[in-house]
């Protein structure tokens, strides 16, 4: 079957068992994210008729002048700067740790991974706790090694380090099962025929396992990336509906929703999504070029 | 190898069939309810209402269905307040909107604005089943006049609640506080004596922003006034504004911060007293333990004036329905104000009575003095007062409510924050001229 020639059939037929996929995706992703590129160059526009009165760069020139948009830049980029890096470091730690011992592995596996799969809203609850700053569990245990409280929500110099604590939190499990995948996937020969040349564990580790894993390293980190860059609903959920104290945690998604939703500015809502579109692309591109040298497959 | 083949395309063939069978009858059950209800005519109602909210909403509407029979209302919860406008929104675009539904008085200039909504006029002012004048002068005037829109009528009254002041009669004992202060000149100074015993003179929810309205409101002034000059940065405004945020920053009131509202401060004996919606009797008696001693009072006066703001909402109607659904509607929604359902519905959620006539009937007192707590509220009507809506007013909100953010979490003053709020609430009304 695969040595046969194309024919106008097989490729119609290939279209047939496509298609589902193709119409959903058309559909859902394609279409809209054409339509929000194009919205985003309205002026004077009815969102309700559909009525364009002109086009223009005015949506990006007032995200260009508007302070509240850098702060949803700058914060977005501290996010996933803060995030990323820590999420792929430890999940792999941690994987690392569930590999070497055999059993109770699967249950701490369980565990690990629950957090991915419970609602943000119920996590965000349970943070919301963990966070008070009277009774919550987080300054007890702080409270313990001799750190004052802090007032994790209402402190607008520690929400948004408390947003980053729960994201990676929330993030470790799938991470780790992707490792575990990676590493289980590395032929035990290679090991061998390290340890016949006398490399010590950590050569070991840092001359196999290493470059074995750096696939899923490069596809946990653009994962990471483009969901951090979308950060919403935990900010929605944990604060309540707010940007955090003092727009403390007010990221870009953030601020297209604001737009949208309460503003009624629904071009400049569009454009801050080009934006976001962009410097997620930016990122994603310079990973690509990265893992061109330092990526073995 | 051919036959196998043609057989999966067979299978294929079939499922997508099916596929498309179903589709189509969907899309058919979509579009058949409408004229299922035996010729009666259908009123889609959307809202915002839970729990006993909910309940109560879904009793009222069945007692309008079976009180005639040309019309049929259909509730539909939409989850919260925020969810609710989302699907309004959405509905606006895909062109699917209800006959009715429920939303706050000031998001009417934005939805006139954009042409979804209708005036009720036609349907109020004229016509067999308009209001008469006993019926006007008996709704509480506010709530009227709020609902008056560039000289017409867009929105009627419905679930309406006050700020009102709880307090706790033990922890009064225990501090040797006497009297409930009746000025926030007097409540300043019970804060500064009751500072060093460790416990914050009043606490507000997450923001004080409708208690700051209510103060700017007693200072003979608004943020935002009729004619759209905006007063933000005004002696008055400021006057008022350092009220609370001098006893804040003194540590003699307190805002709820990550709790929302303060009933838990206020439980846990941290506020001797707390502003709030008088909706949050109903959640402060599942709340508060037993043991707790509490009871509640219409606010303080400031500059020897009284005054309360009211919050809630309103219900209107889409330009959308049909006018024989208008007619419905409008039945409908002279059936929620009418004495006897709106005294029930106040008995049943703790929202305020719309009618003067409901207040004085023999079952809503009865309902006071099983319950006194729902008392406060309701003395608190005749002072009660609302903001003025102008396009854009949800914006403006937002920037209100960011201004007291600041003042709270960024510790900026009064002279700051409302500045900046002059600045950018003047650019919103310029934007929406």
């Amino acid at each position: 079957m695969i040595n046969e020639k194309p024919t106008l059939k097989s490729t119609g037929k290939a279209l047939l068992y496509l298609l589902p996929m193709l119409v959903i995706t058309i559909t859902f992703s394609i279409y809209p994210i054409i339509n929000s590129l194009l919205m985003s160059f309205y002026k004077d526009y009815n969102f309700y008729t559909d009525k364009v009165g002109s086009w223009g760069l005015d949506n990006f020139v007032y995200l260009w002048n508007d302070p509240d948009f850098h702060l949803a830049v700058r914060n977005t980029l501290i996010f996933v700067a803060g995030v990323v890096p820590i999420t792929v470091v430890l999940s792999l730690i941690i994987a690392l740790l569930l590999n070497q011992t055999k059993w109770v592995s699967g249950l701490f596996r369980t565990v690990y991974f629950l957090p991915f799969v419970t609602s943000t809203v119920a996590i965000a609850m349970v943070w919301n706790w963990i966070y008070q700053p009277d009774y919550g569990l987080m300054n007890y245990f702080l409270g313990l090694v001799g750190v004052h409280p802090i007032d994790w929500l209402n402190d607008p110099h520690y929400s948004l380090l408390a947003l980053i604590i729960m994201t990676i939190w929330k993030d470790l499990g799938f991470n780790i099962i992707l490792f575990l995948v990676g590493l289980n996937n590395i032929d035990a020969g290679y090991y061998r025929a390290a340890e016949i040349d006398g490399a010590n564990a950590w050569q070991r580790f840092w001359n196999v396992t290493i470059p074995m894993i750096s696939p899923i390293t490069f596809l946990v980190s653009v994962n990471g990336v483009i969901g951090s860059f979308k950060v919403f609903d935990q900010i929605f959920a944990l604060f309540q509906g707010k940007p955090g104290p003092g727009k403390a945690d007010l990221t870009i998604v953030y601020y297209l929703y604001e737009k949208f939703y309460t503003e009624y500015k629904y071009p400049i809502a569009a454009a801050s999504g080009v934006v976001l579109f962009g410097l997620i692309l930016l990122v994603t591109l310079v990973q690509l070029w990265y893992s061109r040298k330092h990526v073995h497959y | 190898m051919k036959n196998l083949m043609n057989k999966h395309w067979g299978k294929s063939l079939l499922a997508i069939g099916a596929a498309a069978v179903m589709a189509i009858t969907l899309a058919a059950c979509g579009s058949s309810s409408k004229s299922g209800a035996n010729q009666k005519v259908q009123i889609t109602f959307w809202h915002g209402m839970n729990g006993v909210y909910n309940k109560a909403l879904q009793g009222i509407i069945t007692d309008f269905n079976k009180s005639q029979d040309k019309y049929v209302v259909k509730g539909t919860a939409q989850g919260n307040y925020t969810a609710l406008q989302q699907k309004i929104m959405a509905a606006a675009k895909s062109k699917k909107l209800p006959t009715i539904a429920q939303t706050t008085y000031t998001t009417v200039p934005d939805y006139v604005n954009q042409g979804f909504i209708t005036p009720l006029d036609p349907y109020m002012l004229k016509g067999s089943d308009k209001l008469t004048s006993a019926d006007k002068s008996d709704i509480y005037s506010t709530f009227l006049t709020s609902s008056k829109y560039d000289g017409k009528y867009y929105s009627m009254p419905f679930s309406k609640s006050v700020r009102i002041m709880f307090y706790n009669k033990d922890l009064m004992q225990k501090l040797g506080v006497k009297t409930i202060p009746t000025s926030w000149e007097d409540m300043a100074k019970l804060g500064k004596q009751l500072k060093s015993k460790g416990v914050a003179v009043v606490g507000f929810d997450q923001s004080f922003d409708m208690e700051l309205d209510g103060l700017i409101h007693q200072a003979g002034t608004s943020i935002v006034t009729k004619n759209l000059k905006v007063n933000a940065d005004s002696k008055k405004v400021l006057t008022a504004t350092h009220v609370i945020w001098d006893m804040i920053h003194n540590g003699e009131a307190k805002t709820a911060g990550s709790d929302f509202y303060g009933d838990r401060n206020f439980t846990s004996g941290k506020t001797l007293f707390y502003i709030g919606s008088s909706a949050g009797v109903s959640s402060m008696k599942a709340n508060a333990p037993k043991s707790l001693n509490w009871a509640t009072t219409p606010l303080p006066s400031y500059l020897g004036q009284k005054g309360t703001e009211l919050a809630g909402n309103d219900i209107v109607m889409f330009k959308s329905a049909s006018t024989e659904q208008q007619k419905g509607a409008w039945a409908f929604m002279k059936f929620l104000t009418s004495k006897k359902e709106t005294t029930k519905w106040a008995e049943k959620t703790g929202y305020v009575p719309l009618r003067k006539s409901a207040v004085t009937s023999s079952s809503y007192q009865a309902y006071l003095k099983q319950d006194p707590t729902a008392k406060a509220a309701v003395d608190s009507l005749d002072f009660g007062f609302q903001a003025i809506a102008f396009k854009g007013f949800t914006e403006y909100r937002t920037d209100v409510l960011n201004a007291v953010d600041a003042m709270l979490t960024k510790k900026q003053t009064p002279e700051k924050a409302m500045g900046d709020l002059q600045t950018s609430v003047e650019k919103i009304i310029q934007e929406n001229k």
